[in-house]
């Protein structure tokens, strides 16, 4: 924005900087009521509830989800504290993502490639199949999916919960095919010119190419699947497979007498913010340019 | 020369289920006098949290991994006795002669449905009123005289005195004087311990019983008296007297905020259960104090309700698992677990440990164990089939009394009759 426009228009900017203001009140500041909470002492949060700062800070909350207190704290004797072995949820929650993202992008990568510069029978057929699956509601395919999984054995195990996502989402493949589609086949037959085979092609000139876009990718779906919650609460109810979400979700009821703890439950949330919040910060300028870029073809 | 082995054989070793953290370690400590009196058995104990108990022992019943002995609830037992899930521990008693008198009032019936035994009592609780001793002293009432305090839904009696006087408006004027304003209250009489349900264990039930209502002919009936008047007034006064400021609002109230808002210091008294003891010892940073019910036109009424342990019909350790069961059931056990004061135990012997315990710990428990030791005062949880349906519509009934301020009356009568209509 250029000076004179600011000048023909001071209170419009004015407004609309008081209205971005809000906005991030408004979104921020439940999130600073988690943070706050988390590093209150359990004995004072129904005193300083309306209290902008934590008080009596501690970080206490954070040692005990995570298993790093002392077992002989007197603190960990007060009931209304919940059990939770919450290092545990996280380097689940860390297995889960890895084994989910690295193949599906691998894979959609491969399938998007072929959808965009393959030639053989029946492809548009497959693809328009494709477009249809998007339109499945996930919800309708929750119960044959668990009935495969119970059939199979792998209810309560990483491979359950990893299953439905790890070979391909529509999405990536249609993302991903987008990209590709958007390079110029000169290259491609270039190379193939040169003798290079589908594979060569693939892995030598593709990825190199698009390795902007598949970094996009494997931080959207890995924030998507660090959050997933409904799936593995279906399939990976054991502590030992436990995610974050679903363990947190457990962690709510966790405290006997019916009030959650509140503290411990807002140390977990926080924590499990944490990665996504870091990997936004750091990449989200990339991840924002790259949607806008895929949205204006 | 073949070594002859004497078959030490392994031991067994049976899964049992709980929610509750706070029992972990009086269980753990059963668990270690019950191995210590039976070597050959080993007892795995896991701990679910609430919302992935049931869920946990439904999927397992299906999935052939439920537990060997679990935790069971008034509300949930029915169903799975009628899919057959439950062991009858009926013969295994009488074959043992297991002496079932020494439980607290009828809780051994409770468990047990047309001669056949789903559970044997191992604990129980009831209500009584928790209050504030700060704003008691500022209110100037002297906590003597809330032992004695009567209810009735015309104008609440001393009852409603008693919350008018501890609800303070924003410019210090409490309930009984002229200019008190409603709409400013900065402490409330009265929290109402969560959304009142199709029972109303802590929330209304003991009120509408204590003034001549009942909830149907016993256990197992197959018919409610919902649509009852005495039941209707008992709503209009809790409704009318949340309108006049002495309750806090029901939309402002649920089970999961209740607790921590009278910690706040947003109401002066709650009406909550004996489990609740240490929670609010413990979170409360002012000294609280423990009052029994209020008395109504039938006298003083509270809800009585307890858990038993069941043994899973799929169980591959049932001789074990009855062994368990049965040492649970006991008064050696529940003598252990009565120490810890987490609960009251269901063996009338061990009542009184536990009540010591709660002592040093520093609360006094009397109305408690007065109540629930006293036939007259204790009423049974209704126990019948299709729980989860009459909840379902007695919920959505009771939420538009108190949260749309529907007529009590009709409301209650619709709602009644397809409550009925369930069990025909």
């Amino acid at each position: 924005m250029n000076t004179s426009e600011t000048a023909s228009n001071p209170w419009g900017h004015r407004i609309g900087l008081a209205v971005l203001i809000i906005l991030a009140i408004v979104s921020l500041l439940p999130i600073w009521i988690a943070v706050k909470t988390a590093f209150t002492d359990t004995g004072a949060i129904y005193t300083s509830a309306s209290a902008l700062l934590p008080k009596d800070a501690t970080l206490f909350n954070f040692q005990r989800v995570l298993g790093l207190a002392n077992p002989a704290d007197p603190r960990l004797a007060k009931s209304g504290l919940g059990k939770i072995d919450f290092l545990r949820a996280l380097l689940n929650s860390l297995i889960f993502t890895t084994m989910v993202v690295v193949p599906q992008i691998f894979f959609s990568a491969m399938a998007a490639f072929a959808f965009a510069r393959l030639k053989f029978p029946g492809r548009n057929l497959i693809f328009f199949l494709f477009i249809t699956a998007t339109m499945i509601p996930g919800a309708v395919l929750f119960i044959p999916n668990f009935i495969l999984m119970k059939e199979l054995g792998w209810l309560n195990t990483f491979q359950g919960m990893a299953a439905p996502y790890a070979l391909m989402t529509p999405f990536s493949i249609f993302f991903l095919r987008q990209m590709f589609l958007g390079t110029p086949a000169e290259l491609e037959e270039a190379a193939h010119i040169d003798g290079a085979g589908i594979l060569t092609i693939f892995f030598k000139i593709m990825l190199p190419l698009h390795t902007g876009s598949l970094a996009t990718l494997t931080i959207l779906t890995s924030i998507a699947m660090w959050n997933e919650f409904f799936w593995p609460f279906l399939i990976g109810r054991d502590p030992a497979v436990q995610v974050m979400a679903v363990a947190i979700n457990s962690f709510r009821t966790q405290s006997a007498a019916g009030t959650p703890d509140w503290t411990g439950l807002m140390a977990c949330t926080v924590l499990g913010i944490i990665p996504v919040a870091l990997l936004l910060i750091f990449f989200g300028r990339k991840v924002v340019e790259s949607i806008q870029f895929s949205g204006g073809k | 020369m073949v070594a002859s082995t004497v078959s030490a054989h392994a031991a067994t070793e049976i899964s049992y289920w709980l929610w509750d953290t706070n029992q972990l370690p009086a269980y753990k400590a059963c668990a270690a006098e019950f191995q210590k009196q039976n070597p050959d058995i080993t007892v795995k104990i896991t701990q679910t949290a609430w919302s992935d108990y049931w869920t946990g022992i439904s999927t397992g019943f299906v999935s052939g991994s439920a537990p060997d002995v679990f935790t069971d609830h008034l509300a949930r037992y029915p169903e799975f006795a009628l899919n057959e899930q439950l062991v009858d521990l009926a013969p295994l008693i009488k074959q043992d002669k297991v002496d079932t008198g020494i439980y607290v009032g009828e809780l051994f019936k409770l468990w047990s449905k047309e001669g056949k035994q789903y559970g044997l009592p191992k604990d129980w609780d009831t209500i009584a009123i928790f209050y504030n001793k700060d704003m008691m002293k500022a209110a100037g009432v002297d906590p003597a005289t809330l032992a004695n305090l009567d209810w009735n839904p015309k104008d609440g009696g001393s009852y409603q005195q008693l919350i008018a006087k501890l609800s303070i408006d924003a410019a210090g004027k409490d309930g009984t004087s002229a200019g008190f304003d409603p709409k400013k209250v900065k402490q409330y009489g009265l929290v109402m311990p969560g959304n009142p349900d199709a029972y109303g264990q802590s929330e209304w039930s003991h009120f509408a019983v204590s003034n001549g209502f009942k909830f149907n002919d016993g256990l197992w009936a197959s018919k409610f008296y919902y649509d009852d008047p005495k039941l209707a007034e008992t709503f209009k006064w809790i409704v009318d007297a949340g309108k006049k400021g002495f309750i806090i609002p029901a939309k402002d109230c649920n089970e999961n905020n209740a607790p921590g808002l009278f910690a706040a210091g947003k109401g002066a008294t709650i009406l909550h259960g004996s489990w609740m003891i240490n929670w609010y010892k413990e979170n409360c940073k002012f000294e609280v104090g423990i009052a029994p019910l209020a008395k109504g036109t039938d006298g003083r009424k509270s809800m009585f309700n307890g858990l038993a342990d069941s043994i899973w019909m799929g169980s591959k350790h049932k001789p074990e698992a009855w062994k368990w069961v049965k040492f649970l059931g006991s008064p050696e056990a529940q003598k252990i677990v009565a120490s810890y004061a987490v609960v009251f135990p269901a063996v009338r012997q061990d009542v009184d440990t536990a009540k010591e315990a709660f002592a040093k710990k520093g609360m006094d428990v009397s109305p408690f164990v007065e109540e629930g030791t006293d036939p007259k005062v204790t009423f049974l949880f209704p126990v019948t089939d299709h729980a989860s349906d009459v909840v379902r519509i007695m919920q959505a009934a009771i939420d538009r009394i108190m949260l749309s301020g529907a007529d009590p009356t009709s409301t209650l009568k619709s709602a009644n009759q397809e409550v009925n209509a369930l069990f025909q």
